[in-house]
């Protein structure tokens, strides 16, 4: 990465926690020609070792060392999210900016809470937005408005995963992983995603009804919660917008979907292969419209295969958004201008978390209900 | 002897705890919490007992090694991303060895693997021993080399603490994997079959099982190195033209090892010099991967009969018939 000459700072970083996304934190800051990578710090001594020496930076053993002795500007926290917390508040007020992966916070309060410790010590904290950042993303949003599918109407925004394998990080019943924990219990994982997606693709569109169902279809006594299915009803400036969020561990094959209909048409991408459909005026005429879009859809389709497979060679995946956000972050501080994810962003995700989950508790006693039925 | 085996239920884990238990060893089996019935045919034996834990939690293992003289460690993560790989090979055995300080036990036999070498710095036909140079730079090995090349670096550590002996068994088969990935790689649709000259570094698992259970009490062993490989290795067509009586091999298209490594080590060039490097191939087209399953060179096992007094007594033709038995794992284990 190389910043604009405009950015006259350059800025040390260091890494908290080297879990499977600390990869592409490391990655970017090492490759980055403007950014000083100062250190790392892991509970485990193996871990700690095999990523400070991979980055060349230095290994710090506790998470206080580090803030003493490198003193970085901007703090990465990569930490298991119940940890986000306490651990963003210790780097603000060692007076590093903070750059916290998702979710940020279990709730919209404790988030409150962390902001007025950022403004306290004059420093910035930032929550890691990825998919907002990548480049089918950015395609969607330039297609409404004033571009072909108009102002937006409805977004959709679906993920398939099959987070109950037994086989993976989730559903081992060995060694249950803590996020099971967090409200959305694993759906947490993914919920930040849903939540800023829907509030940036509709252009900000205040919800009015929120109404979600959650349910536990593994069976698993160690997964509490495993599919949310969710519809918003909200408005926007120019009308009413509708929101609908899908998680399912059910269906197949792995995706995440987003769909923005507009007053014109619709776009769709699929962001882990890059799959793209759209249906839009054309400037053929009503009649020959259709045909246009079937013709045009199919040429991309048969183009989408040579380019999913470019994709997947050259690992331009799903995490090309985070170099993006992490690039525009950095600019964003060293010219001391607000960061593209700030307060607003990073609370209206967390306050549509809230409401979503505030759905589970209704959805677990209707469950409750639904099954002293079927005994009955 | 009073012995802890981790990684147990696996293939070859259970091969060691029937083969412990036939000699003579009272067993501690580490047992993951959500296994139902990990040794059908052996959890009544009278000296196995069973030690529900996960060694990537430590709390599950506190205090398991009261009372243990020696430590056999199989538990590894063979699938998943590096991070799960990670957590599964080398925190689990940072964790482990954590425990063996708070212990009094004498020997830690660490099972490796023929993977750590650096194939590509090796000449080809050359042999592979205790000697051969480790891959000291992986990055463009596969998950489960990179991993177990860490975790083989903290048993190196853990001698400076206790008797450790490394084994480094070549590619195990046996029942239900016998058609061995030494063959080829699916590509796709398609069975590519690379090379068939190039002779397999294989060692049946009851011959494996021997060999780490000798390991247990052997003298002279505390920081030794050892490879573990069977005598009379087959060549891949050997192999192939034996093995498909036994099982039904995949539709598979022949490649002569010179042109895959040709292709592979073209991509390799065009990679770093048009692409910066980034791009990411299949396995088989990765050098480094690919040499490290199919690049023909020899190999001993004269260290693991010198020092551990062992030798591997079923031929590769008993194995494949002992390998479609249900009632190997008793005999071997005994009742008494």
């Amino acid at each position: 990465m190389t910043l604009p000459p405009s950015a006259q700072r350059r800025l040390t970083a260091a890494v908290l926690g080297t879990g499977g996304i600390s990869k592409e934190h490391l990655g970017f800051l090492a490759a980055s020609r403007d950014i000083d990578l100062v250190g790392v710090c892991d509970r485990s001594p193996a871990a700690l070792r095999h990523a400070a020496e991979t980055y060349s930076t230095t290994g710090f053993a506790t998470f206080g060392e580090m803030l003493d002795q490198a003193q970085p500007d901007v703090v990465h926290v990569l930490t298991p999210p119940a940890t986000h917390s306490a651990l963003s508040a210790e780097a603000l007020e060692a007076g590093s900016h903070v750059i916290c992966e998702k979710p940020i916070t279990a709730t919209a309060a404790e988030l409150q809470d962390l902001l007025a410790v950022a403004r306290r010590c004059d420093r910035v904290l930032t929550e890691n937005h990825n998919y907002r950042f990548n480049p089918e993303v950015e395609a969607l949003v330039a297609l409404t408005g004033d571009g072909p599918l108009g102002d937006v109407v409805e977004v959709e925004v679906r993920i398939h995963l099959p987070v109950t394998d037994p086989a993976g990080r989730f559903g081992d019943p060995n060694l249950p992983s803590p996020i099971h924990d967090l409200p959305a219990g694993v759906v947490h994982d993914f919920i930040t995603h849903f939540t800023y997606l829907v509030n940036y693709l509709s252009g900000g569109a205040r919800w009015e009804r929120v109404a979600s169902e959650w349910s536990a279809h593994c069976g698993a006594a160690h997964i509490p919660v495993d599919d949310l299915d969710a519809i918003l009803v909200g408005s926007a400036p120019w009308g009413p917008v509708h929101g609908r969020i899908r998680f399912s561990a059910l269906a197949s094959p792995d995706e995440f979907e987003v769909t923005v209909r507009g007053a014109n048409g619709y776009a769709q991408a699929e962001l882990f292969s890059g799959r793209w459909v759209e249906n839009r005026p054309r400037r053929v005429g009503d009649q020959l419209n259709s045909i246009a879009n079937l013709m045009i859809g199919g040429v991309n389709q048969f183009l989408g295969g040579p380019r999913s497979f470019a994709r997947k060679i050259m690992q331009a995946g799903p995490y090309a958004g985070l170099n993006r956000f992490l690039e525009e972050t950095y600019r964003s501080l060293a010219n001391e201008t607000p960061v593209p994810v700030g307060p607003e962003e990073m609370l209206a995700a967390s306050e549509l978390i809230d409401r979503l989950v505030a759905g589970r508790r209704e959805s677990a006693s209707d469950l409750t209900e639904t099954t002293r039925e079927g005994q009955r | 002897m009073k012995v802890f085996i981790t990684g147990s239920t696996g293939f070859v884990g259970s091969h060691v705890v029937a083969a412990a238990l036939g000699a003579g060893h009272d067993v501690v089996a580490l047992v993951r919490p959500a296994s139902s019935d990990p040794f059908p045919t052996l959890s009544s034996h009278p000296r196995l007992t069973l030690h529900r834990g996960d060694l990537r939690d430590p709390r599950t293992i506190a205090g398991a090694f009261d009372g243990v003289d020696v430590v056999v460690h199989l538990a590894a993560a063979k699938a998943g991303d590096f991070a799960t790989q990670f957590a599964g090979t080398v925190i689990a055995t940072e964790n482990l060895i954590d425990e063996l300080a708070r212990s009094r036990v004498r020997r830690l036999v660490a099972i490796s693997t023929f993977s750590v070498y650096d194939f590509s710095a090796i000449e080809a036909g050359s042999l592979i021993d205790e000697t051969s140079p480790i891959d000291g730079s992986p990055t463009d090995r596969d998950e489960y080399a990179q991993t177990k090349l860490i975790q083989e670096r903290l048993y190196r550590e853990e001698m400076a603490h206790r008797e450790v002996v490394i084994l480094r068994p070549g590619m195990i088969y046996g029942r239900d994997n016998l058609w061995h990935p030494l063959l080829g790689s699916e590509l796709g649709p398609v069975f590519l079959r690379i090379g068939s000259r190039a002779t397999m570094p294989m060692t049946y698992v009851e011959n494996t099982a021997a060999a780490i259970v000798a390991a247990i009490d052997a003298d002279g062993v505390g920081g030794e190195t050892i490879n573990i490989v069977d005598d009379d290795l087959p060549t891949q067509k050997d192999y192939a033209r034996d093995v498909e009586a036994y099982v039904t091999p995949p539709s598979s298209v022949p490649v002569p090892w010179p042109v895959m490594s040709g292709i592979a080590h073209l991509l390799d060039r065009m990679n770093r010099s048009m692409l910066g490097g980034r791009a990411k191939f299949p396995g088989v087209l990765v050098p480094a991967k690919l040499d490290g399953r199919f690049k023909p060179f020899r190999y001993s096992n004269v260290k693991a009969k010198r020092l551990l007094a062992w030798t591997p007594t079923i031929s590769q033709r008993d194995a494949f018939v002992r390998s479609l038995r249900d009632d190997v794992l008793t005999e071997v284990a005994g009742r008494t």
